[in-house]
């Protein structure tokens, strides 16, 4: 299950959208038209997402049914990752409009992880649970919203009781997220508690590097210089927060890490 | 009377290619792939070449190594915090995509730009945001190489830049 979850953390702009079963808005649905469009947009299976082939076959299926959710969001995914925020987001908000259920959550994480947008992801987030559906799965992504404007208190109130629960899975970069928030907010001995336990569950660079700003701030030097050291070496081994199309939060760079080494080293730290 | 005709033609064609350059992809009709850049001599360099066909430009996360930048992405944020002198104004807020090709010698060429509101809807900000961030964007001299199994790669990368009352507030990807 723990592996599952950190997969789907890897795959962020795929997320958890299956291909429709088309045979179910036959028989059970009764709805030919949308029948019709499923069936065609089938048709783009192997190929390659950016294509003019593939975009085609989509725009067909919308012509057969203009409120297939699924080929606008099938078809918005090439816009997102080539940058082009605007077709993207007439896309997505075809799926949403046609299919909130399913889309919100996607369109607002995509908001807030490509294009940095924290107010509209949080308005995605909160529309899917005013239409009643669940949300735990985006308490951390509704928290990193809120920190990025500004407000870490209510990040760490939705973090806590989330990371607390008994069926709580952390992802790859759950513990280090609510460590820098702890960090930031001057909770140090919080901070040094979380940072632990992301050691144990996914050992980083960025963990060692913000745990060694916690005893720096505790004005533990040793300690604060040992951590860097272990970041740079984490660093090197590339054993550091990734995500393949665009940077994550948190995430932090060779040059910070020397940079703050250099200040251990000479005692301006 | 034939200059008339003539001068009104010219016009309508005026109006009508600043039309289709705001038109998104989609209303376009499809390039070979979504986002690629042809070559348009009006807008670019001469001078950059790319080192293989047309067709073999790739995506920069195709070789599955994610954003890549000599000296980092810190190089990159310092390099636009040093150099960018902020305007205000209003309405200057949203993202502005700067996309480009990176040949196989780490040379970028072909930038085209793109601007939104906070909305995502189309919209123009000041030329002189515009403007800085595109010859910034061009200062950067080196870029990283792609390579995959000994063959080397031109590719397409963006900078997109999240902008509030005229200041960069981050930096994509």
């Amino acid at each position: 299950m723990k592996i599952l979850i950190r997969l789907l953390f890897l795959l962020p702009f795929t997320s958890v959208y299956s291909q429709p079963n088309c045979e179910a808005f036959r028989y059970y649905y009764k709805d030919t038209i949308k029948y019709e469009a499923c069936k065609k947009a089938e048709e783009i299976n192997g190929l390659y997402q950016f294509s003019k082939e593939y975009q085609q076959i989509l725009d067909e299926s919308i012509k057969i049914d203009s409120t297939f959710a699924y080929a606008y969001r099938k078809k918005s995914v090439a816009y997102l990752k080539s940058g082009d925020f605007i077709t993207w987001k007439k896309l997505m908000d075809n799926a949403v409009k046609y299919n909130p259920q399913d889309n919100l959550d996607y369109r607002g994480l995509m908001r807030y992880r490509c294009f940095r947008d924290y107010r509209g992801a949080i308005e995605d987030f909160e529309k899917l649970k005013e239409l009643g559906f669940r949300t735990d799965h985006l308490g951390l992504a509704k928290a990193l919203c809120y920190k990025m404007l500004g407000e870490r208190e209510k990040a760490i109130e939705i973090l806590e009781p989330h990371m607390k629960e008994e069926d709580f899975q952390a992802g790859l970069y759950d513990y280090l997220h609510l460590g820098v928030l702890y960090l930031e907010q001057k909770e140090y001995e919080k901070a040094i508690e979380s940072f632990k336990s992301q050691s144990e569950e996914n050992e980083l660079a960025e963990n060692q590097y913000y745990l060694a700003l916690a005893y720096k701030a505790l004005e533990q030097l040793t300690a604060y210089k040992n951590h860097l050291e272990q970041a740079k070496k984490l660093y090197i081994e590339e054993r550091r927060m990734f995500q393949m199309y665009i940077d994550p939060i948190d995430k932090i760079y060779l040059q910070d890490i020397e940079a703050e080494l250099k200040k251990a080293l000479h005692g301006s730290g | 009377m034939a200059r008339t005709i003539f001068f009104i033609l010219f016009i309508i064609s005026f109006f009508i290619g600043c039309k289709s350059d705001q038109k998104t992809s989609t209303e376009k009709g499809y390039l070979r792939w979504v986002g690629d850049i042809n070559f348009d001599s009006s807008l670019d360099d001469t001078e950059f070449t790319i080192c293989n066909s047309q067709d073999s430009i790739i995506q920069y996360f195709s070789t599955r190594k994610g954003a890549q930048y000599v000296g980092e992405k810190s190089s990159v944020i310092q390099h636009f915090k040093t150099n960018y002198e902020p305007i205000k104004g209003k309405n200057q807020n949203g993202l502005i995509r700067i996309r480009f090709i990176v040949n196989c010698e780490g040379r970028a060429g072909r930038f085209r730009v793109l601007q939104a509101d906070a909305n995502f809807k189309e919209t123009k900000f000041d030329d002189k945001i515009t403007t800085q961030l595109l010859d910034l964007t061009k200062a950067i001299e080196e870029w990283v190489v792609l390579h995959h199994d000994d063959k080397v790669f031109d590719y397409y990368y963006y900078l997109i830049f999240k902008i509030v009352d005229g200041q960069i507030t981050e930096i994509l990807p």
